[in-house]
């Protein structure tokens, strides 16, 4: 078999028995399997971009939070240089988790077990009683310090990865990033928390997740139908889809990207014709930017967009912004137009990451943001909108928490394991005309390319070597 | 101090000396409140639960932090939290539940019983208006799990008198786990 994966698990099964490229399908074993976990571990997490936080998290010298790169506990700490460095939460002397805590400030790392102590960067200091030389005198101080991955500040946002000689973030973007600066790179003073992020458990694979991330459209109709029926899209005109008909809210673009990631451009064109009464067509960008502000923005920043994005860009942000998609391998990103009973629209900005917690449980973490420039009043309505509709109890989101387990525990039957998940409702229409960005893009009724896109990148990091 | 625009509005503080004994009439109204209201959630009884919400309510699910003993104030999160509501989205929520049938996250609903201990009542500054602190232990059984999720917490409650009647003014729930153990939120407290 010439595209056979050299990828084989203990029972002889081959990676490409589980996925077939030709039929865009995807067996469910990929969604239970423990062996396949352990491998996601280190081929994935060990080896891609994680995203960890933001720089605004740990504003002061010292500060740190402790995180999860795939399995492994981290420490993330901003140094007096005012670096922000990652380094494993394991102490090279008998393994003990170097913090216990969530959060915290210090500029020694004291491990509470044999005393031994780091500095923010991971660097080695001493042991106790120093003249007893409790490190030992065969490595020397360098070799003594926390493993320490590479670290990359994009927009504030912090990523790390083990792979220290692969890709920069850059790379590993690609194409997505022209779209993703649209949404992280918006103003001068940047993006901030509005708080430490949400964190709660479900019983099931992160994969279940991220793959819905991966621009997962469709399953808006179904699964939160409830928006169209008592929710932020029940009260719309009659023209645009009755009652609970969501189906108008699935047009416009995705994108995806070689390297898995994923974003849903949604025409924004019937919202301004509603808010405005005006035609979008006979508006400019600045014109439509200005009536109809991207989430967390108001019409006195919009100057300032105009001074950071070129034309594209700017034709993209006011025509079919990026409102939701997926950081590969596992982050989400949300910047939603949400629809208010006045009439007007109040945006979310929020970032999730899936943290595998075993092939049967994930971590959800959910930080909602603002623009440092936000006004307060604005930023106290966005966080309270995001917390209502997103995240632990959130109304839209609680659904999705309450499906991915039970993909998870079917993905266990020894016949349904063999079933397939299914990719094959594919883009007919590529970019639109006059579209400004790069990357592959379908336009239309959601489809499932993107999501596709994120399996495949899936497949090769699996089966890629060393 | 600037009122943070992130946070709800403060409590009011449970002065010792302003505390109701067990088992005087006020201090038994209430129980019997929470007894009853645990008995609506516990059925879904839930537009009748709303009957009991006052309309200047405020409705809040902290974030929780592991930080060190010297810093536990802290771990209490009022910016971000898990829920942040008012009586229109509480509303919402009910009607999420009561009026589709597509609320995905409870339908088919969990099966949940609220065990209400530790009641503790203040009269505050307020004639009508009483500080209530309570243990909850809610227990949550979903489809055909053979599991229990637990969530015990403490409620800080204001209790309001209105005429022969009490309604909730303000809820504060402080939770137990910095990780939430259910796979979301979709209940009341």
């Amino acid at each position: 078999m010439p595209n056979a994966s050299p990828l084989k698990l203990s029972d002889g099964t081959r990676l490409s028995d589980l996925i077939n490229l030709e039929t865009r399908e995807v067996k469910m074993r990929t969604l239970s399997d423990p062996e396949l976990y352990e491998l996601e571990m280190r081929r994935i997490f060990a080896r891609t971009w994680i995203l960890l936080g933001h720089e605004s998290e740990i504003p002061n010298k010292g500060d740190f939070v402790t995180r999860d790169m795939g399995s492994d506990s981290v420490l993330v700490a901003r140094d007096r240089d005012n670096e922000i460095h990652v380094s494993l939460n394991v102490c090279p002397h008998r393994g003990m988790k170097i913090s216990t805590l969530d959060v915290g400030n210090t500029n020694v790392h004291v491990c509470i077990y044999h005393g031994w102590a780091f500095k923010p960067n991971g660097d080695f200091i001493g042991a106790p009683v120093e003249k007893e030389c409790m490190h030992g005198k065969m490595l020397p101080k360098e070799e003594l310090g926390l493993k320490k991955a590479r670290v990359s500040l994009y927009g504030g946002l912090i990523f790390a990865t083990w792979n220290v000689d692969g890709p920069s973030l850059e790379e590993f973007f690609g194409d997505a990033k022209y779209y993703f600066d649209t949404l992280f790179l918006r103003t001068a003073a940047g993006m901030e928390v509005l708080g430490p992020p949400q964190r709660f458990r479900i019983r099931a694979n992160w994969k279940t997740a991220c793959e819905q991330s991966a621009a997962d459209g469709f399953h808006t109709l179904t699964l939160h139908r409830w928006l169209g029926e008592v929710g932020p899209y029940a009260k719309k005109p009659d023209a645009e889809g009755k009652g609970a008909d969501l189906t108008p809210e699935m047009y416009g673009s995705e994108v995806w990207t070689d390297h898995g990631h994923a974003l849903r451009c949604i025409d924004l064109d019937r919202k301004i014709r509603r808010i405005t009464g005006k035609d979008p067509a006979e508006l400019t960008p600045a014109e439509k930017l200005t009536l109809l502000p991207p989430p967390g923005i108001i019409k006195e920043m919009v100057p300032e967009l105009l001074e950071r994005f070129d034309e594209g860009q700017l034709k993209l942000m006011s025509w079919r912004p990026p409102q939701v998609g997926g950081f590969f391998p596992n982050g989400l990103f949300e910047f939603i137009y949400l629809p208010q009973p006045d009439g007007t629209v109040v945006g979310a900005m929020a970032l999730h990451a899936y943290v595998p917690k075993g092939p049967d449980k994930l971590e959800f973490v959910n930080w909602i943001f603002a623009e440092k420039d936000t006004p307060p009043e604005l930023k106290a309505r966005m966080l309270r909108q995001s917390c209502q509709l997103l995240g632990t109890s959130g109304m839209v989101e609680q659904d999705d928490s309450d499906t991915w387990p039970h993909q998870t525990v079917v993905a266990n039957g020894a016949v349904s394991r063999d079933i397939t998940l299914k990719y094959q409702a594919m883009f007919e229409e590529g970019a639109p005309a006059g579209w400004p960005g790069p990357g592959h893009v379908g336009d239309g009724f959601t489809k499932d390319d993107t999501q596709w896109a994120w399996w495949k990148y899936w497949y090769e990091l699996m089966t890629a070597e060393n | 101090m600037e009122k943070n625009l992130l946070e709800p509005t403060p409590l009011p503080p449970s002065v010792r000396t302003n505390r109701l004994a067990i088992g005087s009439p006020v201090y038994n109204e209430i129980l019997e409140f929470l007894i009853d209201e645990a008995e609506m959630l516990d059925q879904l009884r839930l537009n009748e639960w709303r009957e009991t919400l006052d309309k200047d309510l405020e409705y809040n699910l902290p974030l929780r932090l592991t930080r060190p003993t010297r810093e536990l104030a802290q771990s209490v999160v009022r910016t971000v939290q898990h829920m942040h509501d008012d009586y229109g989205s509480i509303s919402l929520r009910v009607m999420r539940v009561m009026d589709t049938k597509s609320a995905w996250g409870e339908d088919p609903p969990s099966r949940t019983r609220r065990l209400v201990t530790n009641l503790r009542v203040y009269k505050t500054e307020k004639e009508n208006e009483y500080k209530v602190q309570s243990y909850l232990l809610v227990t949550r059984s979903r489809f055909d799990f053979d599991d229990f999720d637990l969530i015990p917490c403490e409620r800080h409650d204001v209790i309001r008198k209105v005429g022969d009647t009490y309604k909730l003014s303000r809820r504060e729930i402080i939770v137990d786990q910095a990780v939430i153990g259910t796979p979301n939120l979709g209940i009341f407290f």
